[in-house]
């Protein structure tokens, strides 16, 4: 069997694409140098309806180029997906992907269809369609989302298993054939093979399930225990808020990487250190939940104390499951914590996982530390907490229902970013080998897996870190496209 | 077209219209407005917010931002056209022929630059003058702003100063290179009523000096009447009135005008026999105007057919020079026709004392040093000695301005601070030392608050119908949620708001309605005793009327004791039995409301009552501006509190003002002052407001 060409028998596109590439590049460039120096548009008239008209301007030219040539770009790039889900691999390695990811294009156009359809009742997701920085974003997480889900749930999309080395692929380049697929099995390594003779892609999207699952809850985590001692801070202020703010300095001027290194170091992990951490840090989330529905409904104990009851109860065990492993909360050389037996422990997480979690919710919190504190600053200035306070609601009513729904747009906002910087650190700390065993399909260690042949195979580096990027780009422009729909209206 | 040597209008609008551009709409801010102002004439422009004043000025300052054009009209600086002046053109005669004053003094300060060097910019930019020179013109122009100390003014950054001064700073700025038109806009709104009284004092006095014409904007019409030589009502993007300030305000010709008149309390206007007339309806927005005659929903002399057809042109009042109406119908209303009054409604009887503050005092503890909390501690005295009754269904008002204590007193009372010393008797029970934590639900239930900023008090990520049923289940009123929902769709009732409103967001409401679900919010417990925090203010003239009445009626029919905490003296008067004035945490003056508006004074009521401006040219003021800033309460002057700024200081003899806290002294059964004064110069002082005989 040949090898595949990146983009087979739809060379001719390239050409194209190309072209329409160059265009908008140069187009965007003029843009920039024509809007400093000329107007927007020539001169403007009044017609006698009141409606006013203007001679179009080099800028507005300029600017219509760029949209058509933009337009022509995104078709292009349409072409290759929608011409490489009929063709497969006749479309070369493009086309290939393009067909096994069927599921999830299919996935993204329901999503889009139904949100854009709905985006008036949606809120502030709903506005998110009314910016187009903000759709690409959300398209370029949807992605890694639905292959991370698809691949890492459900095992679909991929075409070798990520782990198992195949003789002959070595370091082989992307759309080599194999050299005797057996039955059924695909025929061709699509991105490459690694230094171990592994499938490039199958790892990739194995390895987005990874990433799209830690980075997220390890942000919430770190956002729980952030407000949940950012809003006292600011509404109590004084020793409380002097005492925090402080700690909260020494963590962030402590060096992040050396204190990574001292999390993973065998000998501290020994002493139990990052297991006591993580009971402390995974408790702010019961802690949060408990004050949030008490405070809200202690008035109607009928219906608080159930509600607590079911709520806690399962958070409770969440929580006990979360940090004991084999029985033990921690599990030191000379004594043991007894934690949850076996039988109940629903979450299994390895303690390698367990530590990167621990380390990585330990350097946000407190950020998002400083950030709810300066918002709860604010906040507790209006008069509809004054309010509150005279109709006698105590103050995590105050805290959690007056200020922090308030609060939540720049938080929403921090919260993608904070996604994004996440993802890099965890990729940071996979690049580092800390963490997470050598073995595992994540971007990071692949990357650092790949970093020793980078002169000679780039490409088992370079696609997880484009993987990489493009996500953390996702997220970002989500958050951009956030921000800027939450400060209309 | 020389600077000096141009003797027609300085300023000529004429049928100016301008629009703003959305993505979905054009949006007409000002239509068909003209306007002429004539050399060393002031020009008032007064409107409700919203109605396009401050579009205006930004017209002729041709700043209208991306998505605002002038899309028809002209406007004429000195006969020349502003639209078809270049860049370079409109930026010489921005700042030097043409100065602007903003309501907020410290944003139009750079809060980074020194005082002196902002104001040496001006005449350094656009007269190229040297910098010695500038310095002497800035000298000369703080020290006619009358600021003390000029260069040690010029020589300091805008937070050193207090509000009333940077505004003069910023007058001084706009005078700096003696511009022929100066655009006011708004420019007391941030200031308190003795501050604001001696700006316009100051603004009056500089354009007479330097016979500078003036566009005044503002929403007070009483502040108008002081400042202005002529007035242009607008309402809804048109202009609706035009003419001078006698014919305007003696014999308007327009209902809108007739109304706004009409829902503003005048002095003398007794609140249960003649209740203010609210304006029905609601101003329309932008791009839902009516055809035809934009007021004419509202209008009481509306008639189909005829006032909602087609446009509606400005036509000249006959038999008066320069006064015109935009009205179809001003020939046919009988402009002198009485109001109607409607039902006359009986006050309930003043009952029992149920509330009670005897010698309260609130000093807080401020270390120097907040972080390490070492270093000295100063204290500051907010409350000192307080001392009243109030009794149920009567309103006492509290007057003062900002820092008087107003606040504290509240925040005592609704229990967010305990009291250092004295009692504060509820009913019967002693609340002073009880914080809201440790008080019982009847007692929060009790004694409630309605806030004066409408777009604050409301919590704008929760229904309205939410927020009562909270206050509704803090209160324990009702057993289960159905009764609260129900009892909440009857307090919306009693505010006169429509059921539906219990789904709404704040943010689809107006700032009339959300006070209205504030009030309705506080009677959720039915409280005893409301503490008002000027819960007027902040909204538009016709809509204040609407809610100061709403809060009468609800205390006619509850009983309530109305605690009116406000600075504006006109609504005072109006709507309380007793007043309650204060200076620097010290009741200065406490009696009926009659006692309080009649002499004899305490020298600051005297001064409050001169500075409030009246819109009515039949009152004769007497005339008494107050030099200087109200003391910091950090450190307050020895001796009486007011004798920094007291006109009568020197009637006492041997500086007794300088050295001791004059005592209480009660003149009357239920009027007491805190006055060295003797009875002699007390039974000489003269009526501030006088009512000239018709």
């Amino acid at each position: 069997m040949d090898p595949l060409t990146w983009t087979g028998a739809l060379a001719p596109l390239n050409l194209a694409l190309l072209a329409a590439v160059a265009v908008l590049t140069l187009a965007i460039l003029a843009n920039i140098i024509v809007s400093i120096v000329a107007p927007d548009t020539g001169p403007i008239s009044v017609n006698p309806d009141g409606t006013i008209a203007a001679a179009t301007g080099p800028g507005a030219m300029i600017k219509t180029v760029m949209r058509w040539s933009f337009f022509a770009t995104v078709l292009i790039v349409l072409a290759y997906i929608v011409l490489g889900i009929v063709m497969g691999t006749g479309a070369g390695i493009v086309g290939a992907i393009s067909q096994k990811m069927v599921p999830v294009w299919i996935g993204m156009i329901l999503i889009f269809a139904v949100s854009i359809t709905q985006k008036r009742k949606l809120g502030l997701y709903g506005k998110l369609f009314d910016s187009t920085i903000g759709m690409i974003g959300f398209g370029l997480v949807l992605f890694w989302v639905l292959v991370g889900i698809m691949a890492g749930v459900f095992d679909m999309l991929m075409t070798h298993d990520p782990l198992s080395q195949v003789s002959g692929m070595k370091n082989k380049l992307p759309g080599t054939p194999m050299r005797s697929p057996e039955e059924g099995e695909f025929a061709w390594y699509l991105l490459g093979g690694d230094n171990l003779a592994r499938d490039v892609y199958s790892r990739l999207l194995k390895g987005a399930w990874i990433v799209v699952q830690i980075a997220p809850l390890a942000t919430l985590f770190a956002f729980m225990v952030g407000i949940t001692l950012g809003l006292p801070a600011g509404y109590y202020g004084g020793k409380f808020d002097t005492i925090l703010s402080f700690v909260a300095n020494l963590i962030l001027a402590f060096p992040v990487i050396l204190l990574f290194y001292l999390l993973v170091t065998p000998e501290i992990v020994a002493t139990g250190i990052p297991n006591y951490m993580a009971a402390v840090l995974f408790v702010f989330p019961v802690i949060f939940f408990a004050v949030l529905l008490n405070s809200r409904f202690y008035t109607q104990p009928s219906v608080r104390t159930p509600l607590l009851v079911v709520v806690l109860g399962g958070l409770t065990w969440a929580y006990l499951s979360l940090i004991s492993t084999d029985g033990a909360i921690v599990a030191a050389a000379t004594y043991t914590v007894p934690g949850l037996p076996q039988a109940l422990d629903w979450i299994q997480m390895p303690p390698e996982i367990l530590v990167v979690f621990v380390s990585v919710v330990f350097v946000n919190s407190p950020t998002v530390f400083r950030i709810v504190r300066g918002l709860a600053l604010d906040i507790k200035t209006r008069d509809y907490v004054a309010a509150a306070q005279t109709r006698g609601e105590g103050p995590w009513y105050i805290m959690l229902w007056e200020i922090l729904p308030n609060a939540r747009g720049p938080l929403i906002v921090d919260f993608c970013l904070r996604i994004g910087y996440t993802t890099i650190l965890l990729g940071t700390l996979g690049f580092f080998g800390l963490g997470l065993e050598s073995e595992s399909p994540d971007w990071g260690t692949t990357i650092n897996a790949g970093r020793r042949l980078l002169s000679l195979y780039p490409h088992a580096a370079l696609v997880p870190a484009l993987a990489l990027m493009m996500l953390v780009l996702g997220l970002n422009l989500l958050a951009d496209g956030l921000r800027e729909e939450s400060l209309r209206d | 077209m020389a600077k000096d040597n141009y003797d027609g209008p300085i300023l000529e609008i004429d049928k100016l219209s301008i629009s703003f551009f959305t993505r979905l709409r054009e949006i007409p801010a000002v239509m068909d407005f003209s306007v002429t102002v004539q050399p060393g004439e002031a020009v008032g422009l007064v409107g409700e917010s919203g109605c396009g004043k401050s579009t205006v000025a930004l017209g002729v300052m041709q700043d209208l931002g991306k998505n605002g054009r002038i899309v028809g009209g002209s406007i004429k600086f000195k006969g020349r056209d502003l639209g078809q002046m270049s860049m370079e053109e409109l930026r010489d005669i921005r700042g030097s022929e043409i100065a602007m004053i903003y309501q907020e003094p410290m944003a139009s300060l750079n809060p980074a630059m020194k005082i002196g060097k902002q104001l040496m910019e001006v005449p350094m930019i656009h007269a190229g003058m040297s910098e010695k020179d500038a310095y002497d013109r800035a000298l000369q122009v703080v020290t006619d702003v009358k600021l003390p100390d000029p260069k040690r003014i010029l020589n300091s950054f805008p937070h050193q100063l207090s509000g009333g001064q940077q505004q003069r700073i910023v007058i001084a700025m706009a005078l700096m290179s003696e511009p022929s038109l100066l655009i006011l806009d708004e420019p007391t709104t941030a200031l308190d009523v003795t501050v604001e009284a001696a700006v316009v004092e100051l603004v009056k006095d500089l354009g007479k000096k330097y016979g500078t014409s003036m566009l005044f904007i503002s929403h007070n019409l009483g502040l108008v009447l002081e400042t202005c030589d002529r007035i242009c009502v607008m309402y809804s993007g048109e202009a609706v009135e035009r003419g001078s300030i006698e014919t305007v305000f003696n014999n308007m010709q327009h209902p809108y005008t007739q109304a706004l008149f009409r829902s503003i309390p005048l002095p003398g206007a007794d609140k249960n026999a003649r209740p203010l007339v609210a304006i029905p309806g609601n101003f329309p927005l932008p791009h839902e105007r009516p055809n035809g005659c934009n007021f004419g929903p509202r209008c009481d002399y509306f008639e189909a057919g005829r006032c909602d057809q087609g446009f509606i042109p400005m036509e000249p009042v006959p038999g008066n020079d320069r006064h015109q109406s935009r009205c179809l119908k001003f020939k046919e209303i009988d402009w002198n026709a009485p109001l109607t009054v409607g039902e006359q409604k009986e006050k309930a009887p003043v009952g029992d004392v149920v509330l009670k503050m005897d010698n309260l005092k609130k000093y807080y503890e401020v270390a120097a040093n907040a972080l390490f909390g070492g270093g000295a501690t100063k204290v500051v005295k907010a409350n000192e000695t307080l001392s009243f009754e109030a009794r149920e269904s009567e309103t006492l008002a509290i007057v003062g301005e900002s820092g008087c204590g107003k606040s504290t007193f509240a925040k005592v009372l609704m229990g967010l601070e305990t009291a250092t010393e004295g009692d504060i008797l509820l009913g019967n029970k002693q609340i002073q030392d009880t914080p809201i934590e440790e008080r019982d639900t009847q007692t929060v239930a009790d004694v409630q608050m309605v806030f004066q900023n409408p777009f604050d008090t409301l919590n704008p990520s929760m229904t309205v119908g939410r927020q009562i049923v909270r206050a509704l289940e803090i209160f324990k009123v009702g057993n289960n949620e159905k009764e609260r929902w129900n009892r909440m769709l009857e307090l919306l009732d009693l505010v006169k708001l429509p059921r539906e409103f219990a789904n709404r967001m704040p943010r689809q409401l107006s700032g009339g309605q959300k006070q209205r679900v504030g009030i309705a919010r506080a009677f959720a417990g039915d409280a005893k005793i409301v503490v008002a925090d000027e819960p007027v203010s902040a909204l538009d003239v016709s809509v204040q009327a609407a809610v100061t009445d709403l809060l009468m009626e609800i205390q006619r029919e509850h009983k309530t004791t109305l605690l009116f905490i406000s600075h504006d003296l006109s609504i005072v008067r109006y709507l309380s039995d007793r007043v309650m004035v204060m200076y620097l945490g010290h009741v200065v003056e406490l009696g009926d409301t009659e006692q309080v508006f009649s002499p004899p004074y305490h020298p600051y009521t005297e001064a409050l009552l001169s500075a409030v401006p009246i819109a009515d040219t039949s009152v004769e003021k007497q005339h008494i501006v107050l030099e200087g800033d109200i003391p910091s309460a950090m450190n307050p002057p020895p001796g009486c509190p007011f004798q920094t700024r007291c006109r009568w200081k020197s009637e006492v003899a041997g500086g007794l003002c300088e050295k001791e806290v004059p005592p209480v002294r009660r003149l009357a059964e239920g009027h007491q002052i805190k006055c060295h004064l003797s009875d002699e110069i007390l039974s000489k002082m003269d009526p501030v407001i006088k009512i000239a005989a018709e």
